[in-house]
């Protein structure tokens, strides 16, 4: 990438954010939204053009679209006067990541992502929103506090962002220029059927799903090799009485999906107990969040001796007690 | 499955370095809206936009080298950053239960 247009637009990009984070006008904070947005734009069509040469290795158009919106949001997150709408607005920003992930195929984390954020984590927000708003003025009910109106420092905040984004598109531009070794679509697919070697009870499943009523040995797992250019890969395996089975060709259909192959990293890479410690973190996060949110209760001497079950101080002949101590008899 | 294969050479460097590019401008607008903001609740908000340009950032390396081990480590951000939230909003009702307001300047005093 050029380095001068690569700055150039960062600075028309921090123009742009800048407009828009400053309280003003609606047609100022819309024309700054604009000239930011084409920045983003002009910064992706650059990173194209960089490599240009090979047609077919343009984003689509679903790449675009879900971009934008993310980044368009979240611009939106940041500068809206309102939370309860801040938080809509990343709801927008999580959806529009979830589309991303889905055009990387990560479908499984698609949807997590879908059901954690929007559905738990932005759903506490709303509530603490909800539990930490000022009563409106009855005067002037559309009244905003107004440290939701002035932004703190919006010059200096945006500038040191977008040094940040400056450097980062300057190395991913590096990236771009001198890419990393990535696996070739062979390699690739060799890697894939790798996944199903490590599930031997599923390719047993397969085995007994292709070829019913077979008898297949317990000791020996069937073997998986791939064939040819890995579109297709041959099991063998053994019979219950020590011959060998005929060899099974299996498609990609036969591959495991995206869900399979998080579980199977999770497992077999992940294995000293990381998952675990994930569970603790949460655990340790509730625990906090109880205590912290806990509404201390002031209690005077004789309440903290009622609710320990003792008499109230100076109250020897209280008639409860003396009915209480009765009833004991 | 079919599909994965189909597509699997779709992501090349050039794709590659557009979702990076996605994911570093969505984590400086999280950064500046952190910085800019003076409201507790967005000023949260903006970190965790920051956590989600670093989950697609480990997404599309891991597609680029085509190892799931990057959608295992988003699963870890979705863990801190859900324990993140619960403190954090926990903090921020205690905060506004003492104050009784939701401005991050209400406690500039403590820069003294």
């Amino acid at each position: 990438m050029d380095g001068i247009v690569l700055y150039t637009l960062c600075v028309l990009g921090a123009l742009g954010l800048y407009l828009v984070l400053r309280p003003g006008g609606l047609p100022i904070r819309a024309v700054g939204g604009l000239i930011g947005l084409a920045a983003f734009v002009g910064l992706l069509f650059l990173a194209t053009t960089s490599l240009a040469g090979d047609e077919g290795a343009r984003p689509g158009v679903f790449f675009v679209i879900f971009s934008l919106i993310a980044i368009a949001s979240g611009v939106k997150l940041i500068t809206h006067t309102r939370p309860v709408y801040s938080a809509l607005y990343f709801i927008l920003v999580v959806l529009a990541s979830a589309g991303l992930f889905l055009l990387l195929q990560a479908e499984f984390m698609a949807f997590a992502l879908i059901i954690v954020y929007a559905g738990a984590i932005l759903i506490t927000y709303m509530f603490v929103i909800m539990l930490a708003q000022q009563a409106p003025d009855p005067h002037n009910p559309s009244a905003r506090p107004e440290y939701d109106l002035v932004p703190r420092e919006p010059f200096a905040g945006v500038a040191v962002g977008f040094i940040l984004l400056a450097l980062l598109s300057h190395m991913v531009s590096g990236v771009l220029r001198d890419p990393p070794a990535a696996p070739s679509l062979e390699e690739a697919r060799v890697m894939a059927w790798q996944d199903l070697v490590d599930m031997p009870e599923q390719l047993k499943a397969i085995v007994l799903a292709e070829q019913p009523g077979v008898d297949l040995a317990e000791d020996a797992p069937p073997q998986l090799e791939a064939t040819g250019d890995g579109t297709t890969a041959l099991v063998r395996y053994t019979l219950a009485d020590g011959t060998a089975g005929e060899p099974l060709e299996l498609t990609e259909d036969a591959l495991p999906e995206n869900i399979q192959q998080v579980g199977l990293a999770l497992i077999l890479k992940f294995r000293e107990g990381q998952l675990e410690l994930a569970g603790v973190i949460l655990l340790m996060a509730m625990f906090g969040a109880v205590v912290l949110a806990r509404k201390q209760i002031e209690l005077s001497e004789d309440e903290k001796r009622q609710a320990a079950g003792m008499r109230r101080l100076g109250h020897e002949d209280d008639p409860e007690d003396f009915h209480a101590a009765e009833g004991s008899h | 499955m079919t599909l994965t294969l189909a597509v699997m050479d779709s992501i090349n460097t050039l794709t590659l370095g557009h979702y990076l590019l996605t994911s570093a401008a969505l984590f400086v607008v999280g950064l500046v809206g952190f910085l800019t903001r003076r409201n507790l609740i967005v000023m949260f908000l903006s970190t965790e936009l920051m956590f989600q340009a670093a989950a697609i950032t480990f997404i599309a390396a891991g597609r680029f080298h085509l190892d799931v081990s990057g959608q295992v480590f988003v699963i870890f951000i979705l863990t801190v950053a859900a324990a993140e939230a619960a403190l954090a909003l926990a903090l921020i009702v205690l905060l506004y239960r003492r104050k009784e307001t939701l401005s991050a300047e209400a406690w500039s005093e403590l820069r003294e």
